[in-house]
């Protein structure tokens, strides 16, 4: 079983998936997300490749399905509470049991109980290491870090903070947007003399706050459902107050001096965001710079711009 | 004389409008006021006597006014991207500016967003909260991605807590017979718009009457009079005389373009008569169950954009089918990715043409004009 997964709300302890980091695929759909278009590029093209599971948390990953539903692989269209509550936690543990079970139907296997709590325990893990890495940005090189959380995104899910390298000097910023699949942008960043030491990205600020949170749910996956829907929000989680709240809060107590807002072409749930979230910073005098990728390879081009800014802050 | 449904419209028009500030003139509403999405279960609004308004809609207005492009310019400046849903855009220029045919609506006491159609609209509600500092609920909706009991229970008790948090900000009780009424209502005018629809296939009705007149279905489906104006509008259109076979009948699959005189292409489309639209058919939610709870869950959580593509395909070759379509018009919406993909695989030839339903100077009309000879063509 070889399952393609897209996006943080897709729990890892249920089966082995790969986690989608980039694809250059030949899927350009007009108006529509890059990264989702290039996720379903991989499905279609990839022959590896024999499943796919995707949240329906926003435009482009709710219709993810009506483009590979004839690909005869697995597909599971993940339907992620766009509410938090102990209700929707328990509704999202249900979708996490019928995900289970429509993966052992598809595959013929049987998954325990036992093996997603290993699993969960393997996850739980990773996530320490993540997070201990996140408190100590300040030595590290984003870009090498950032490498090293995404080779730790699918099995054995091994994150060594002892091979991210060290990292210099550079203003400090802070980083928010969608998954920073084009890698690349990080090193322009660090190219431009900018510093990342704080960031909110599902693969890594919001993965961190996992490992700080203590469920109270004793069932495994209401354990999993409260641990993707009540740590640090995605936009997609309509907490738009909460998500600007802590980010200015962190930005501020690291002594950010600006922030690169990256995210995807054609990303609403990030667009939407943007609108309130700039005017938060600028209510705060934050700098912030806008950085559109047109795709989940796109990393390059941004180098004018980061320096710009860079002079700015 | 005999009672026309135009009567009935205006009077429909006038108590909808009768709070927005062009008429208002600095009076507060008498009652609570909601700003809603199109598939919000407005039964339970209206049973609690709370006002509801429709921003998507006043969108399509402004759009339909000329007033859009100003607007659109004045979002951009509130940093909202152009790539953002058009009606959001368009709106947030209203209430920015102030400016609006009709004036702004009344402010909201609370907002109500629902993601049955699109994840957008939950979104655009959280830069609406902000901007007015009140509570944002968001009805989440599952619709044919989960299994129905999961679903069902899930549903069922949001709608219960909706009401209580409600039946809070409105100070009302619910009486569970009036919102049984409500449905009652929904359930008589989902049935006479059909009546009304059913007349395209054999009468002249012009498209621009059904995409304007579904507007009583958005956003009064639960009124007792939204059946009646239906009705009515259904006898007179069966006096009209027979549409003309000798044009080819085209099937309009997308939005229709507000900001057109006509809602839609007619100058590219000599030849074509349109004999029927998914929009059109959108809000016909289908009321089954046994309780009102179970009634409000069916309509609500599977609307058609909620649906999975193979249900979706089903009932959209349905409609072709029944509609007798030769081909098909079938609009890239700039602002809808959730729309264009339900008609993949519909089985007649299409000429597909980007459009924005709200931004008027997004159309190369040129290239849909060359599309739709290309269409010609291929059908002879």
């Amino acid at each position: 079983m070889k399952i393609l997964s897209m996006s943080g709300f897709v729990p890892e302890q249920i089966c082995d998936t790969v986690r989608f980091t980039g694809f250059d695929g030949s899927e350009r759909l007009s108006h529509y997300c890059g990264y989702a278009a290039d996720f379903i590029a991989q499905v279609r093209e990839d022959d590896s490749i024999d499943g796919a599971v995707f949240p329906k948390s926003c435009d482009s990953s709710r219709s993810i399905g009506s483009y590979i539903d004839d690909t005869g692989k697995f597909i599971y269209s993940m339907p992620v509470p766009a509410v938090r509550n102990a209700d929707s936690v328990a509704y999202f543990a249900e979708i996490l049991k019928d995900y289970k079970s429509k993966i052992e139907k598809h595959y013929s296997v049987s998954i325990s109980e036992d093996e997603i709590k290993a699993r969960d325990a393997v996850i739980s893990a990773r996530n320490a290491k993540i997070a201990a890495a996140y408190g100590r940005l300040g030595g590290l090189s984003y870009a090498s870090y950032i490498r090293e959380v995404h080779a730790s995104l699918s099995a054995p899910y091994e994150f060594d903070e002892s091979r991210i390298e060290a990292g210099g000097s550079g203003k400090p910023v802070f980083l928010t947007g969608s998954f920073l699949s084009g890698v690349e942008l990080a090193d322009f960043i660090e190219k431009a003399g900018l510093k990342v030491i704080g960031d909110n990205t599902p693969e890594s600020g919001r993965l961190a706050s996992r490992a700080g949170f203590v469920s109270q749910e004793s069932d495994i996956y209401r354990k999993i459902a409260s641990e993707i829907l009540c740590t640090r929000p995605s936009p997609t989680q309509d907490l738009f107050d909460e998500t600007i709240k802590s980010d200015i809060e962190e930005i501020r107590k690291k002594g950010c001096r600006g922030v690169i807002y990256a995210t995807q072409k054609y990303c609403e749930p990030y667009d939407y965001l943007f609108s309130a979230y700039k005017k938060a910073l600028d209510e705060q005098g934050i700098p912030v710079l806008q950085v559109q990728m047109a795709d989940s390879t796109d990393g390059n081009g941004k180098a004018a711009a980061l320096e710009a800014f860079a002079d700015i802050i | 004389m005999p009672d026309s449904y135009l009567v009935h419209v205006a009077g429909a028009m006038r108590s909808y409008y009768k709070d927005f500030s062009k008429y208002a003139k600095g009076r507060e509403p008498s009652q609570k006021v909601a700003w809603v999405t199109s598939f919000t279960p407005i039964e339970i609004l209206d049973a609690l006597d709370i006002e509801y308004i429709y921003p998507e809609s006043y969108a399509a207005v402004i759009a339909a006014s000329g007033l859009e492009q100003p607007l659109l310019e004045e979002s951009s400046r509130q940093f909202l991207s152009c790539d953002c849903c058009s009606y959001s855009c368009c709106f947030e220029g209203c209430v920015e500016t102030g400016k609006g045919p009709r004036g702004v609506p009344p402010k909201p006491d609370v907002l109500i967003a629902t993601n049955n159609q699109c994840n957008t609209l939950p979104g655009w509600w959280n830069i609406l909260a902000k901007r007015y500092n009140v509570p944002l609920i968001v009805l989440d909706y599952p619709g044919e991605f989960t299994e129905d009991p999961i679903a069902r229970a899930y549903v069922e008790k949001q709608h219960k807590d909706f009401v209580l948090k409600m039946e809070e900000l409105s100070g009302n009780k619910l009486d569970e017979n009036e919102l049984a009424k409500r449905v009652e209502n929904s359930i008589a005018s989902v049935a006479a718009w059909k009546r009304v629809a059913a007349c395209r296939k054999e009468r002249e009705v012009p498209p621009t009457l059904l995409f304007d007149n579904i507007n009583f279905l958005i956003t009064a489906r639960c009124k007792e009079e939204t059946s009646l104006i239906y009705n009515l509008m259904a006898d007179e259109i069966e006096t009209y005389p027979e549409c003309d076979k000798s044009l080819t009948p085209l099937f309009w699959i997308g939005y229709p373009l507000w900001y057109h005189k006509d809602r839609y292409l007619t100058e590219v489309m000599d030849g074509f008569r349109v004999c029927g639209s998914n929009y059109i058919t959108w809000w016909n939610l289908d009321y089954e169950g046994d309780t009102v709870w179970d009634k409000l869950f069916s309509a609500y959580n599977n609307t058609f954009l909620n649906l999975s593509q193979k249900t979706k395909t089903e009932r959209l070759s349905a409609l072709i089918a029944a509609s007798g379509a030769k081909c098909a018009v079938t609009c890239r919406n700039k602002s809808c990715k959730c729309d264009y993909v339900s008609a993949k695989n519909v089985g007649i030839p299409q000429a597909e043409l980007e459009v924005d339903m709200i931004d008027r100077e997004y159309l190369d009309v040129e290239r849909a004009g060359k599309l739709m000879s290309i269409l010609k063509e291929t059908i002879g």
